[in-house]
């Protein structure tokens, strides 16, 4: 037997898995896992896995600044983000059917970014830092309405939406730019780092908000992802079929902004996740939507959470923002995407 | 459609609330921690500061320091810290604060210190700044008693709070009066100079572009030495001014200019450029010989009591005053 088959809910939900899926699924949870447990053994100082264990169940008391109030809140936080990232690159991809297509790319990271720049210069020492995230995905918002309002033309077709949304970022680009030369010397040291995207001072508020963010879009893609595979094959396609295009391309869009929003709101501008993640998880498995959502993720949250562990243990005692590691593997692999979708 | 969308709803709720009680309960497992034991200890005071109230008892012996000012004026009190952070130049730390500081040890960046290499040197206050530790307040704070200035170049403010903080409040107040001794001496001095007041510029050259700094630490100090700003910019507030193309040169005009950059070659090309254009030579403290060059470390990376001691006495060496 190659495949299983789901439905729930009088059909409402419903998707197959094959035995490869599952397999892939499961090797990158293990690797996640894997990687999970070194994140909480290594930091400035190694701590055995058993400490960590006993630590975790309360068996002993030794580490529990270092393994509950520090690395742990900064590890999921950096599977959230990085699972974020992935999945909203991923729905972006399949919307605008081009796989060059990611949340920074078409402008919504530069809005968020543009949101909380702003913030930082015109509140740092004025406004609590803790209202940052808000700044950010507001500014996402706004940009992607933008986006979605101008690219409208009796209906929002994909080229049109990804056009404007990189014009649209070049102008919020060129708005940041501006911010920085005319900040003072500290606000644009503060700036720069959020733009190149950290998840250091993470705690557990942030984690708890960020999953409640995350956790919004999830039951829309399981209930209307599967639909998602018919519009791949083109818009008359999926109109015949008896879907609404334009519905759920808004829909599917707006859980891309949240997404990406958030994941910029609480670790910054990590940027090339959202490219990467999506292309690892269609090399691996397969091309069906709600199938690739798990995988996406579990790739997106061990990427960024590769360079969350280098970052803040390679250097020691220097602490350094993930993002340096993210872009540093990502502007690569951007360019072999490019080359090798030349002759397609 | 619309029983659809309720359901869609309903899931969602049921989610939010099942992850805000996760998220508490892991909140509330981390909290006890700090809590260390209460011995009667003389000299309880609460030091106000930017964020908040902090209590200290006694006389902290292990500081961390997290800021390159806060060193500085840390070791003015004759006091050695325990940890703090990497220099921005003349890593890990600036030659004239090196004797001070042999068998320290280093958290990090200014920017981004290592939390877990701060934990452990298990100090019993730590000393922050506003604009680039607000975010991590809390998690300092449960480490050890933290204190926070609120502006990151401001060395009297930096004073003032460590002398709170560590119960030596008349050294502060003798570190400050010192200091208005000296800025009251070379007043006194540089009002006989012609054409006092003289307008002054401190300009930074980087690989791509010049900056005027204006209201910062050197211009901070500059003006309360009685200097006026650069002549083309009176009425601006900017901390920095960066000038991106060498149009703006005119902006730098001033009787006296100060210059600071670090020693690379691509920087040096950058000054040999923009010093050698027509616009430069025009500038009135190019014109009657009035440029020098200074520390970048004592004009502007240290930001703290000794640098700006150090400020003033290049200064009494470019106008020739006895101290």
């Amino acid at each position: 037997m190659k495949y299983w088959t789901f439905r729930m809910f009088h059909d409402r939900i419903s998707f197959q898995i094959s035995v490869k899926w599952l397999l892939i699924t499961l090797s990158m949870s293990l690797l996640l896992l894997l990687l999970f447990l070194l994140g909480l053994s290594a930091g400035s100082k190694w701590i055995p896995l058993t400490e960590v264990a006993q630590q975790l169940m309360g068996y002993i008391d030794t580490h529990s600044f270092t393994v509950e109030t520090l690395r742990l809140p900064r590890i999921l936080l950096a599977i959230l983000v990085g699972a974020s990232l992935g999945v909203a690159g991923l729905i972006l991809q399949t919307i605008v059917r081009n796989p060059l297509a990611s949340p920074d790319i078409i402008g919504i990271t530069s809005g968020a970014s543009l949101g909380a720049v702003s913030f930082i210069t015109f509140g740092t020492g004025i406004i609590s830092m803790q209202f940052l995230p808000f700044a950010a995905i507001a500014g996402g918002l706004v940009t992607s309405l933008l986006i979605y309002i101008i690219s409208w033309n009796k209906g929002v077709t994909p080229i049109r939406l990804v056009l404007i949304g990189i014009g649209l970022s070049a102008i919020l680009k060129s708005g940041i730019t501006f911010m920085l030369v005319f900040s003072d010397a500290v606000v644009t040291t503060k700036a720069y780092i959020w733009l190149t995207g950290s998840l250091y001072a993470a705690n557990w508020s942030d984690v708890s908000a960020m999953s409640l963010w995350i956790l919004t879009p999830l039951p829309i893609l399981l209930i209307w992802g599967r639909s998602m595979n018919v519009t791949a094959l083109g818009d008359e396609v999926a109109i015949n079929a008896g879907i609404r295009v334009q519905l759920q391309r808004f829909v599917f869009l707006m859980c891309s902004v949240v997404l990406a929003g958030t994941a910029a709101a609480y670790a910054g501008g990590i940027e090339f996740v959202g490219l990467m993640a999506p292309h690892i998880a269609k090399r691996l498995a397969t091309k069906s939507f709600i199938g690739l959502i798990p995988i996406t993720a579990l790739i997106g949250a061990s990427l960024v959470l590769i360079a969350d562990i280098i970052a803040r243990t390679m250097f020691l005692p220097l602490d350094i923002p993930a993002g340096v590691f993210t872009a540093a593997i990502g502007a690569p692999f951007f360019i072999y995407v490019l080359f090798y979708n030349r002759n397609r | 459609m619309k029983k659809r969308m309720s359901l869609v709803l309903f899931v969602m709720l049921a989610l939010a609330m099942v992850l805000a009680a996760c998220g508490n309960a892991g909140k509330e497992a981390t909290e006890p921690e700090s809590s260390g034991v209460q011995a009667e200890v003389p000299n309880k005071r609460e030091v106000a500061h930017a964020l908040g109230t902090t209590p200290i008892e006694g006389k902290p012996q292990r500081i961390v320091t997290l800021f390159q000012g806060a060193t500085d004026t840390l070791v003015q009190f004759k006091v050695t810290p325990v940890g703090v952070v990497e220099s921005w130049s003349q890593q890990p730390m600036y030659d004239y604060l090196k004797d001070n500081l042999k068998d320290v040890a280093y958290v990090g960046l200014e920017t981004q210190p290592n939390l877990e290499e701060i934990s452990a040197l298990k100090p019993d206050l730590i000393i922050a700044t506003q604009v680039r530790h607000e975010e991590i307040y809390e998690q300092l704070s449960q480490i050890a008693p933290t204190v926070v200035t609120s502006i990151l170049y401001d060395f009297r403010e930096t004073a003032n709070i460590i002398g709170q903080a560590i119960g030596d409040e008349d050294t502060a107040t003798a570190l400050i009066a010192d200091w208005e001794a000296r800025v009251a001496d070379f007043k006194s001095k540089v009002s006989a100079v012609e054409g006092w007041p003289l307008s002054a510029s401190v300009v930074n050259f980087r690989d791509d572009h010049a900056r005027i700094y204006f209201t910062g630490f050197a211009g901070s100090i500059l003006n309360e030495l009685g200097f006026k700003g650069p002549k083309d910019l009176v009425g601006d507030d900017h901390e920095i001014i960066r000038l991106m193309d060498k149009e703006s040169i005119p902006n730098m005009n001033a009787d006296v200019t100060f210059e600071f950059f670090e020693d690379t070659d691509i920087i040096k090309k950058t000054h040999d450029e923009w010093t050698s254009h027509p616009l430069y030579k025009n500038l009135d403290s190019a014109k009657n010989n009035q440029v020098y060059i200074v520390d970048d470390v004592t004009w502007n990376f240290a930001g703290g009591l000794k640098s700006a001691h150090l400020m003033l006495d290049s200064l009494y060496t470019h106008f020739g005053f006895e101290q």
